[in-house]
This record gives structure tokens, C-alpha cells and sequence, in this order.
């Protein structure tokens, strides 16, 4: 594969810090194209994107006055349900026609609650108008008897929405915020059934490692990502060495094999004209090879080694890049850099990766010229994409972004400002000495 | 053509409700096509009423089309076909199309799913499922879906597993049909063991897809994950991965995935430890660079299990 008008090897890959501000910005302060009227229901997930990204960057401070700040605070809330809990959007808002009668089509929503309380966090505000208690007695009835949780609690008290471990992690990321990891009641308020989540998380493993959406369904990133980050949440990451044990119901049964699975989305199919290239092999029915005889596999040489031949300047050249896919055999994709290495990060095990190409994939490949990322390369941006492109350079520690916590997918900072809030501090004790 | 309620007069009785987005500073609004903000108006002035009519099923519709991922805009549909006692062919037969417009969406699956558990028969589903896959032939939702049908109406039959055949044969690297064919193989709801007539089928057929294109993880992670389901020892297959990797052969490798095999091997023999840091060396510097640090910390392991043994 060639990369026509992108720089070689010895050209330093730049992230175009000023052009990402300019991209979240106009996302800030102007109307998004009507493209993105799929996502209406999902607003207040691309207003926390958009937020988070302009903190990470170290703009927010300079990209908002203080009555910008105040006003998005104020649109935040006016998304709270009278019952508490918040909505997806306005798009469902029934204003003062709304009762009991029909405001079940006007429904607290997992990902809106999740996204608003973290946009809270973001800006600065300290949470006290945020009916917590209700909040947290909602999650109680928004878990299914499997454990897995829902997206909207649906006529007779139903959880509707998918059974993934997306819904999972936000009503455990939820729980985080508001209560910490104390197990058990608080203020009279009742637990969810944590045991009950993670063995519902433990029935999602796949054979191969990796986490899919329900069991005996296919591994894929996002999934074993949410899982991973919802188990740090609730304090049931497998043991480290040396952790004593306890008596507690921990995740993965193989961390070995998911380490495996989750370093394997590591690869050089970075586009639809790669696929099959890489490994000699035809892929289709018409091909029938008798055995051995089949291609061998391209050797590599070492990076800094003789590049006396094409062959091997074209495999130096491809070692430059590397692309991080979300399911076996399928091609690379920027948000994937962040659903497997985010998880790895969770885990400490970013270090049995080398980052270094993935970043260079990242910006040099799905880097915009007018900021942001796209899902392939010469894609144009999109919030998505571009968000996790950014967090995944941050968690690589790219220097000049805010430092991020991988599991929450947002600044330290914003965590950090949770755990200084003393209605926060009253029912963890001290946990805020130490991060998360 | 875009599609107006306010000048049509089967829409005369209702007043839309405008969208609050609650002041000057609102996040991630949207520039909203006319069209779209004034069905969105009439869809929430039905819903305050809990209007279940022909007319809604219309509106809900529209909504739809322009966007899927509504998600109470589905729930409501769903009501509505209820309350009306709708013809839920019908229903299917508008789904199908929709479904291939919107190829990521989610609801529409969920809705498809509530929809054929009340018809209470998967007949037409598979037909329906083959053209979602010839647009995309591992659409998650699509193999999440055919998972729920075999549940729904016990499909754990010898066809099914042809099928999967046929889907492997289309494409050996489709990672979503091994998947499926574990699942059907393994996942029986009520847990029993896989008799051992299977479990011997299941390893010569990953055999045999992995001697077609040794380069191919889907069928390796399969074999090794019928071997783990049923606890038998992965040195089964050491003469099997031995065909497409040999470390005393550094120069004929056929399969980095075989190098990867032979290294778990080796670390459960009795000295075999230079063997197996010989093949995780091969995948470090040669056959699977990418990986380099995993490797290496994998050659870090060994070491600490030979100072531990």
C-alpha cells in the first residue's frame, strides 16, 4: 500500500494541535450539519464528547466565558427529569404536556445520565442539583435479573434496550460518581446486585478471550472494553500480583488469553485494498490449496536493518504503521485504537504494546487536515471518531493534552473534581486522597 | 419529495410542540431540516395524547427514516402495532427494507425481534438474513440476530450448521460465522457436554479450514477454544501445528498462529523452555513484528516460570 503526498519515515508525525482546536470548537459553538440528525437522540453523549475534547486539548478554560459555562450547565440540567434521572435529548422533552400518563415516551436514559453527570464534572459544576438518590434507585431497577443492564425502563417497569455491556458500564461509571465503590446501602438507598454484573460480564467471554455483547456472541473491542472499564469501576479487576485476595467475585476468567485477544487487534490491514495482501493467501472457495502448499510468511526485517531491496523497504515502511482493529480479520478503524487500548491501560498492561506506530497510524493516516479524525484514512472527521482518536494519542501520553483516565474516557481533572465534592466525600471517606 | 403535516388536513387537530433546547447556550444542537423539526413537533403531540392510529403508524415512519436510532420513536411503534391488532407480515415486510438502509442500526433489530416473537415463527427470517449479509457479511447485529432465532425456536439442527459451513466456505476469514458455529456447537441452552463425536468433527473441520489458509486466526482461536470448552490438552495438536512451523525450521514458517500454538506447547513440557522462547523469538523479530513487546513479555514469562518450577 502506498501513502501518496504523507510523509516518510524520519518526518516527525504531528498531531495538528490548532486544527483540532478549531474542529471542536466550530462543534461547540455552531450548529452540527443535519447529518447528524441519527444522533438527536444521543445529544447530550456528543455534547460531553465535545466538552471533553476542548478539556483534553487545555483549550476549555480559553474557549468558554463564564456565562458560556454557566448556560451549559443550565442546558445540562433542563435535560433532568422532574423524577430525576436525565433524558437523551430534548428531542423527547414533552414540556408542561407531560405526565404520567404518557411521559414513558419521555424516558430517563442510560447514556444521557452518564454523559450529563460527566458534563457536570466537566464543567465545573458541583452536582448539588442533581437528584442523586433518585438516580441511584432508578439503576436498581434498570439491572435485569441476568445482571446486565438496560437503556430505558419501558411501560410496566420493562428495561428495554440491548443487554451489551455499553449499558453496564454507564450505570456502573453512574454509580462510581455518585457513591464510589462503597458496597451495600447508602442513605437507605439499595445496592445494585454487583456480583450479579460481573458474573454476567464472566458469561460474556468469548473462547478466544475477548468480551462480546451477551454470551456465546462474537468478541469485539467496544464491548471488552466497557466490560473491562465497568469491572475498574466496580473494584472487581482481576487481582494484581501481589494484591491480597479477598473473598469477592472478580472479572475475567483468562486474563492471559484476553491480553492475547486484545494485543491481536494490532494490524497492518489499515484499508479495503489491504485485505489479503499481507499474507500471500487468497481468500476465497476457488482457491483450494492442498496443504503446504500455501505461501510462506513474509519475514520481517528488523526496523533498522538493510534496506538493500523493495521488499524490504516496503515492510520497514509498513512496521512505520500500525492499525488497531475491533474484531478478528477485520480491517483497522481509529475508534478501535481507543476500545483495545483503553483496556489495556485498565489492566497496566499498556506496556506490552508498542504505541509508537499505533500513534503514527492515528496521525498520520486518520488525522484530518482540518482536524479531527476519520473512521479510514482520507475519511472526513466526524465527533465519534475524532473524540476517540484524540483520547487514544492522550492515553499514550502525547504531550501537550491533559492526562486522561482510560476507563472513564475523560480528563483526570473531571475525575479528580468528583472526588474533591464534599456531598461526594461524605459518603466515600478518603478516597479522594488517592486517584481512582 | 419532503413530507409536511401542517397544510394536510388529516393533521389539522393536532398542535405540534415546538422543541425546547433551553436557552441561549445549548450543546451539540443540531441543524435540523424543516421536515424533520416539524414531524418531530407532530410525533411528541401524538405521544402526549398516547395516540394509537393508522396515522402514527405513518409519522413514526417518516421520523424513522430520518432517524432510526429514535429510540422511543420504536417503542411507541411497537405500541401502536399492538393496540391496532396490525398485520405483522406487514410490519416485516416494511422492516426489511428499512433494515438495509440503516445497516448499523440497532432498534430496528430489537423491534424485529419483538415482532417475530409475537408471530411466534422464524419462517422467511433466514431468506431475510442472507441479503443483510450480502451487504455486509459480518454485520454484528445480523449474527446477534440469527443467535436469537436459533434460541427462539430451537435451531440447533444439522442445517443450521450447514449453513455456517456454507458462510465459512464463502469467506474462511468471516471470524462472525466461526463464532456462530461455536455458538451452536457449544452454546446448547441446557449446557450439556459436546459429545465426543463432535468435539472429534469440530477439530478436523478447524483443521482442515486452517490447512486452506494457515494466516487465518478465526479457525486457530476455534480449535483452541473446542480444546479449552472440553478441557482437553493443547498438546493434541503439536504435530498439527508442527505442519506450519518448525523453530528448528526458522526460515519455513507457514503461520505465525502455529509459532504462537507451539510456544503454549512448549511452556507446559518438561524442558522445553528454549524451544518455546525459540519460537516467541520468531514471532518477536520475524514472523509477527508488530507484536514485538508482547512477545518479549511473553519470553519474560517463561523465565519466571522456570524460576518458579
Amino acid at each position: 500500500m502506498t501513502a501518496p503526498g504523507l510523509s516518510v519515515a524520519g518526518d516527525e508525525s504531528a498531531l495538528r494541535y490548532s486544527k483540532h482546536i478549531n474542529y471542536w470548537r466550530r462543534n461547540l459553538k455552531t450548529f452540527l450539519p443535519h447529518h447528524y440528525t441519527g444522533n438527536d437522540n444521543n445529544r447530550l453523549t456528543l455534547a460531553s464528547f465535545i466538552v471533553s475534547a476542548l478539556d483534553i486539548l487545555g483549550d476549555l478554560e480559553t474557549a468558554l466565558s463564564v456565562e458560556e459555562r454557566q448556560g451549559y450547565i443550565e442546558w445540562v440540567y433542563r435535560c433532568q427529569l422532574p423524577e430525576g434521572c436525565f433524558r437523551g435529548a430534548p428531542a423527547t422533552d414533552l414540556k408542561n404536556h407531560r405526565n404520567d400518563e404518557n411521559k414513558v415516551w419521555d424516558p430517563a436514559h442510560m447514556p444521557g445520565t452518564f454523559f450529563a453527570l460527566l458534563s457536570l464534572a466537566l464543567l465545573g459544576d458541583d452536582l448539588s442539583r442533581v437528584k442523586r438518590r433518585e438516580i441511584l434507585l432508578w439503576l436498581t431497577k434498570m439491572q435485569r435479573p441476568n445482571g446486565s443492564f438496560g437503556q430505558t425502563l419501558g411501560e410496566n417497569g420493562k428495561v428495554e434496550g440491548g443487554v451489551d455491556t455499553r449499558f453496564g458500564y454507564m450505570a456502573a461509571g453512574i454509580r462510581w460518581m455518585l457513591r464510589g465503590n462503597v458496597e451495600g446501602p447508602v442513605d437507605g438507598v439499595p445496592d445494585i446486585n454487583v456480583d450479579k454484573f460481573v458474573e454476567c460480564i464472566l458469561e460474556s467471554e468469548c473462547y478466544d478471550g475477548g468480551i462480546s455483547e451477551a454470551p456465546f456472541h462474537e468478541s469485539h473491542a467496544g464491548f471488552t472494553c466497557c466490560a473491562i472499564s465497568a469491572l475498574s469501576f466496580v473494584d472487581r479487576l482481576p487481582l494484581k500480583s501481589g494484591q491480597p485476595p479477598d473473598s469477592r467475585l472478580r472479572g475475567l476468567q483468562n486474563v492471559p488469553l484476553t491480553l492475547h485477544w486484545l494485543t491481536s487487534r494490532l494490524t497492518l490491514t489499515l484499508d479495503e485494498e489491504d485485505i489479503d495482501t499481507h499474507t500471500g493467501e487468497i481468500n476465497s472457495s476457488q482457491t483450494h490449496h492442498s496443504p503446504h502448499s500455501f505461501a510462506k510468511l513474509k519475514s520481517h526485517p528488523p526496523k533498522a536493518g538493510k534496506q538493500s531491496s523493495t521488499a524490504e523497504l516496503t515492510s520497514h515502511f509498513e512496521m512505520e504503521w500500525v492499525g488497531v482493529n475491533g474484531r478478528c480479520n477485520k480491517i483497522a478503524d481509529t475508534c478501535y485504537a481507543y476500545w483495545a487500548c483503553a483496556p489495556l491501560q485498565t489492566l497496566d498492561y499498556l506496556d506490552i504494546i508498542d504505541t509508537k506506530p499505533v500513534r503514527r497510524w492515528l496521525l498520520d493516516r486518520t488525522q484530518h487536515l482540518v482536524g479531527g479524525f476519520g473512521k479510514l484514512p482520507g475519511d472526513p472527521p466526524d465527533i465519534y471518531h475524532s473524540y476517540l482518536g484524540l483520547v487514544t494519542i492522550a492515553i499514550f501520553g502525547e504531550p501537550g493534552l491533559q492526562n486522561v483516565d482510560a476507563a472513564f474516557c475523560a480528563s483526570r481533572r473531571a475525575i479528580e473534581h468528583l472526588q474533591s465534592l464534599p456531598w461526594r466525600k461524605a459518603i466515600v471517606g478518603n478516597d479522594a486522597a488517592s486517584y481512582r | 419529495m419532503p413530507k409536511f403535516y401542517h397544510d394536510d388536513p388529516e393533521w389539522a387537530d393536532i398542535e405540534p410542540i415546538a422543541q425546547e433546547d433551553g436557552g441561549p447556550h445549548p450543546l451539540a444542537a443540531i441543524a435540523y431540516t424543516d421536515e424533520y423539526s416539524e414531524a418531530m413537533g407532530f410525533l411528541r403531540a401524538v405521544m402526549v395524547n398516547n395516540e394509537y392510529s393508522e396515522r402514527v403508524l405513518g409519522l413514526t415512519e417518516h421520523i424513522i427514516k430520518m432517524n432510526a436510532a429514535h429510540y422511543t420513536v420504536w417503542l411507541y411503534r411497537a405500541k401502536v402495532l399492538e393496540q391496532l391488532g396490525a398485520d405483522l407480515r406487514r410490519e416485516i415486510a416494511w422492516l426489511n427494507p428499512t433494515a438495509l438502509k440503516h445497516l448499523k442500526n440497532y432498534q430496528i433489530w430489537n423491534h424485529r425481534q419483538t415482532i417475530i416473537d409475537k408471530l411466534g415463527s422464524p419462517e422467511g427470517e433466514s431468506e431475510f438474513i442472507s441479503t443483510m449479509l450480502e451487504q455486509d457479511s459480518k454485520n454484528y447485529h445480523v449474527w446477534s440476530y440469527r443467535q436469537w432465532l436459533v434460541q427462539r425456536f430451537d435451531l440447533y439442527t444439522d442445517e443450521e450448521l450447514k449453513w455456517t459451513e456454507n458462510m465459512i466456505e464463502e469467506d474462511v476469514r468471516n471470524n462472525s460465522a466461526w463464532n456462530h458455529r461455536f455458538y451452536l456447537v457449544v452454546g446448547k441452552k441446557d449446557g450439556q457436554a459436546v459429545p465426543e463425536d463432535a468435539v472429534q468433527r469440530e477439530l478436523e473441520y478447524a483443521k482442515a479450514a486452517i490447512r486452506k489458509a494457515p494466516q487465518n486466526q478465526s479457525p486457530w482461536n476455534y480449535l483452541r477454544g473446542i480444546l479449552r470448552h472440553n478441557k482437553l490438552p493443547i498438546a493434541m495438536i503439536k504435530g498439527f501445528a508442527l505442519e506450519f512451523a518448525d523453530v528448528e525450521k526458522p526460515d519455513d514458517v507457514y503461520s505465525s498462529h502455529a509459532l504462537d500454538t507451539l510456544v503454549d506447547i512448549y511452556a507446559e513440557e518438561e524442558d522445553k523452555k528454549e524451544e518455546a522462547k525459540k519460537a516467541l523469538e520468531l514471532l518477536a523479530t520475524r514472523y509477527d513484528p508488530i507484536r514485538k513487546q508482547y512477545w518479549n513479555y511473553r519470553k519474560g514469562l517463561l523465565g519466571q516460570t522456570s524460576a518458579m518450577a
